[in-house]
């Protein structure tokens, strides 16, 4: 039985440069369409559905549904939720206020995660992020004054032409804000993103080691625990959901273009609006490409998600690793540690998990 | 056909000044190709000749030329390649031929290898009848350039022809002048069967086909022939011309050349240069053969991937059917795995040999820096021939080394004279002789093989802006102080880097590869030294840092399978990497060397 639900809600007011995931730009007037089918594709998966620790919805912009779509959908999960639950949202600053925020916790939001990506307005510009910093600001405020059990922030480093001074700004703007929670990821240029089409170029790697490694020192000191490889969290604050994917649970995701993990299998809904809304309206169901996971391919997976953690992958349960040698070298090189079954990086290790991970496994 | 209506000729000409052009315009003019199937430059059949502009294998192709005096010859158009490592096959050619035309371009000039064919072929008393090529070019200058010609040669300047093989501007003419300047053959069509073999290829449905020219007597299908300085008996199977397809005639006769199918197995078994004659009446004695071809540069060649090994050893089982001058052997490198040591004629020949195996086989190697063969006497006097610096016995044990030395003709317009100079001078030249031709230089040197075989060429082109053309003839081996120069990374000699140099050059080799090599391996989990060695004594270091950074930044639930993927597309661009121990090495480093005296006179550096 599923206990982690993730609802994928596409719509947004515009596309960032940077943005490769599913999402429906000038959509709005199929916003109800779009619940309804969502609302069908939960209650066809109904069978599968546990009592629901974690429900996470993502976008897209979710905020641009609205709180009374938001109530809607919450209605249907209602019945499935654990006593307890998380239930997150991400949000954009621009779409809400405190009103806002009251009716969306009153649907029965706990956890937001508010998408800032910088304060520094010539970097938002970069980002053609649509919120400035002010708003970004005001947004957390209201937030934390609605009452939320925890008020995370997303950012990002890496982006071209910041300097080390814009980093500072941003780390001392996070710290003065006092969120529980701060997901802080180094930008990547996916493909068919405008940066990419720019060719925009990306900082060095001794650059964005320096700020990953700032960050992360400045983040400790200002109390947070660097749970996971872009994550940090005030004790207690740790985000559950994404604990979830990390720790391989399986979990259901819902509407255009969300993936699934259930017993082995992973599926993805099709990706087109569109084409979503119309498998739903005439089969009840949506198209999906699925994919069985084999066993070394499992083992594979909890390995790349089980080192992201600040705390020990127990191998008994992740299964060997491809190269078990490797692990008394990399012990050696000061990269990770081993204590009976339990594995984890050290510090210095958590910044190369990649090169790391490439030594203990032999991904085919 | 009687020996006076056969004509068999060559073409002699640099790269690109137009020999396929002119071959192709002949077939055509002569009807042994319609327009139809013309293809361009049809002796060029391999893709990988095509797509060079050069042409590896000889091949003889017959025409018939009904000439202005109304009478009808027959022409045997015998290729030649035009690149320096593949000139043994040029005197292959010519041994087989009358007369050759010597085609030159109008706007260039003559080259450096034009000049070393035409000598062969006035050794070997050939008719040479000059031709300026590319009249329609805006940039040709036939006064001066057909002068010069003209000169070389020793004839009249109003007999150079002017054409253009492009449009078939006095292509006639050309066969007109075939006819009647190129002397018919005479061999004694009665005399005991006297055929030189001068090129042979495999074809994987008839076996070896040997393409020959007949000096004296005939055969026919079905005799059974002798070659006679092995003594290996030769079926015919089959017998024939080349039109420039297989023509199957039974039978050739003094003057022709054409094929003969042979039923053997590799190209190895019948030697380019030997006389075939008749098993039941043999000629009494041979005709002059060529000088034996020897491999001159080396190259350790390994799979990428270790279990291509025995894929790569039928590749090269396979590539030898059809080139005698490769050679190889098993080699196994500590740091590379099993792999080969393989000979080759040249650096164009190596590349040739590695492109066909990577594309035509699918594989994907490796190949270490090229080197020659070096001869030492060791102390207790034993002679040995070392082709890997791997082999070379410790500087105790060794009394003497030799190594190749060749004879670098170099021709240079005026104003390049210093910069060729100067870089045979880097490159421990010994000056021999310069004078002038056309209104050019041309310079002689004597320089150690090992020197050139590495961007000598490229060195040459780029210091002289593309105008200085090159070629060389092996001359012999010099005594030579020469030292083993290890590389050491983290601490561990890697045998695939060691390198053999001039002992004053060691220095500063070892400080630009170390170098290189710290541009060239990409940062490792761990910091890594490389060293450079000679004898143990460490003479030049650098460092390879650590990686600091290498994260995937943002996973979560959608994003698994796709990280995974990325995941695997990075393993699978590790592939082009050798892992030796625990440290990545990118292929380049490999062949790092190969461009280091580019870096160690601060001209054309990378990055």
């Amino acid at each position: 039985m599923v206990r982690h639900l993730y609802v994928h809600l596409p719509f947004c007011a515009s596309r960032c440069g940077y943005c490769g995931f599913v999402v429906e730009v000038g959509a709005l007037d199929r916003r109800d369409a779009y619940l309804d089918a969502v609302r069908v594709e939960l209650g066809a998966e109904r069978a599968c559905l546990g009592a629901l620790e974690t429900v996470y919805l993502g976008g897209g912009t979710p905020t641009l549904m609205r709180p009374h779509r938001i109530a809607t959908l919450l209605e249907d999960v209602a019945p499935h939720l654990a006593p307890g639950a998380e239930v997150s949202m991400e949000a954009n600053p621009e779409t809400v206020d405190r009103a806002a925020w009251d009716r969306y916790r009153a649907a029965g939001i706990t956890r937001v995660s508010i998408g800032a990506q910088s304060f520094q307005p010539e970097l938002l510009a970069v980002l053609d992020r649509r919120a400035t910093a002010d708003q970004v600001r005001r947004a957390v405020a209201c937030a934390q004054e609605a009452g939320f059990a925890s008020v995370s922030i997303d950012l990002l480093f890496g982006v071209p032409g910041q300097t080390a001074a814009q980093l500072a700004a941003d780390i001392a703007e996070v710290a003065a804000l006092g969120v529980d929670h701060v997901s802080w990821y180094e930008l990547e240029i996916k493909p068919d993103t405008a940066l990419e089409r720019m060719g925009v170029p990306l900082p060095d790697e001794d650059w964005g080691a320096d700020a990953y490694e700032t960050i992360v020192a400045e983040l400790e000191r200002h109390g947070y625990r660097w749970y996971e490889t872009a994550n940090f969290a005030r004790p207690g604050h740790e985000c559950r959901h994404s604990l979830a994917y990390w720790e391989a649970r399986d979990y259901l995701g819902l509407g255009v273009g969300a993936v699934s993990t259930i017993d082995g299998v992973r599926w993805r809904n099709r990706s087109a609006l569109g084409g979503y809304l119309g498998d739903m309206a005439s089969r009840g169901r949506p198209g999906r490409t699925e994919e069985a996971l084999e066993d070394a391919v499992r083992r594979r997976e909890r390995w790349m998600l089980g080192l992201r953690l600040d705390r020990p992958l127990d191998t008994v349960w992740a299964g060997p690793p491809d190269h078990p040698d490797a692990l008394a070298r990399l012990a050696d090189g000061g990269l990770l540690e081993v204590s009976g079954s339990r594995v984890v990086l050290t510090r210095r290790g958590r910044f190369v998990q990649n090169a790391v991970l490439h030594q203990l496994m032999e991904f085919v | 056909m009687q020996q006076d209506l056969i004509r068999n000729f060559c073409i002699i000409a640099h790269i690109d000044h137009g020999k396929s052009t002119l071959a192709d315009r002949i077939l055509q003019l002569t009807g042994a190709v319609t327009d139809r199937d013309m293809r361009e430059q049809i002796l060029d059949s391999m893709d990988l000749e095509r797509e060079r502009g050069i042409t590896i294998k000889a091949q003889a192709v017959r025409v018939f030329y009904t000439a202005a005096d109304g009478v009808t010859y027959q022409l045997n158009l015998i290729d030649t390649p035009g690149h320096v490592d593949f000139s043994y096959e040029v005197s292959r050619s010519l041994a087989a031929c009358e007369g050759a035309l010597l085609v030159v371009d109008a706007s260039q000039g003559i080259e450096a290898q034009t000049l070393a064919n035409t000598y062969l072929a006035i050794e070997g008393d050939l008719d040479l009848i000059p031709v300026l090529n590319k009249i329609d070019l805006p940039a040709a200058d036939p006064e001066l350039h057909g002068g010069a010609v003209a000169e070389l040669i020793g004839v009249d300047p109003a007999s150079v022809l002017r054409i253009s093989a492009k449009t078939g501007e006095g292509v006639a003419e050309v066969l007109e002048a075939i006819v009647a300047r190129i002397p018919a053959p005479s061999g004694d069509p009665d005399a005991p069967v006297r055929a030189l073999i001068f090129d042979s290829v495999y074809d994987q449905y008839r076996g070896v086909v040997a393409f020959v020219r007949v000096i004296d007597g005939e055969f026919t299908k079905g005799d059974r022939l002798v070659a006679m300085q092995t003594g290996r008996e030769v079926a015919t199977e089959e017998v024939g011309v080349m039109t420039p397809t297989m023509l199957p005639t039974g039978r050739l006769a003094a003057g022709e050349s054409g094929y003969l199918v042979t039923g053997l197995k590799s190209v190895g078994d019948l030697k380019v240069g030997d006389t075939l004659t008749l098993a039941r009446k043999p000629a009494a004695e041979a005709l002059a053969g060529y000088r034996e071809v020897k491999p001159m540069v080396f190259c350790g060649l390994f799979p990428l991937d270790a279990d291509d090994y025995p894929d790569l050893r039928d590749a090269l089982e396979k590539l030898s059917l059809n080139d005698a001058s490769l050679q190889w052997e098993p080699e196994t490198s500590q740091a590379l795995g099993f792999g080969f040591r393989c000979g080759f004629l040249g650096l164009l020949h190596m590349d040739i040999v590695r492109e066909r195996l990577e594309r035509e086989y699918d594989l994907e190697l490796l190949a270490t820096t090229p080197n020659v063969e070096y001869h030492l006497t060791t102390t207790s006097g034993e002679e040995l021939s070392v082709r890997s610096p791997v082999d070379l016995p410790p500087p105790t044990n060794t009394e003497s080394i030799r190594e190749p030395y060749v004879r670098c003709t170099i021709l240079v317009p005026t104003d390049g004279v210093g910069a060729v100079m100067q870089l045979c001078q880097e490159r421990r030249g010994q000056y021999v002789t310069m004078m002038p031709i056309e209104q050019r230089q041309q310079i002689i040197y004597d320089l150690p093989l090992a020197e050139i075989v590495t961007d000598f060429y490229d060195q040459l082109k780029s210091r002289t802006r593309g105008y200085a053309s090159l070629d060389y003839e092996i001359a012999g081996y010099r005594e030579s102080p020469l030292v083993k120069l290890d590389i050491l990374l983290a601490g561990d000699p890697i045998d695939a880097l060691s390198m053999i140099v001039h002992k004053d050059l060691a220095y500063g080799r070892g400080k630009a590869l170390v170098e290189r090599l710290r541009e060239t391996i990409p940062r490792q989990l761990f910091e890594v030294p490389i060293q450079a060695a000679i004898g143990g004594r460490i003479i030049a270091r650098e460092t390879i840092k650590a990686r600091r950074k290498d994260v995937l930044a943002k996973c979560y639930g959608g994003d698994i399978s796709r990280k995974r993927k990325l995941l695997e597309r990075q393993k699978e661009g590790k592939k082009r990497m050798k892992q030796v121990g625990s440290i990545e090495v990118p292929q380049e480093a490999f062949l790092s060397v190969l461009t280091l005296g580019s870096s160690s006179d601060g001209n054309g550096t990378k990055k």
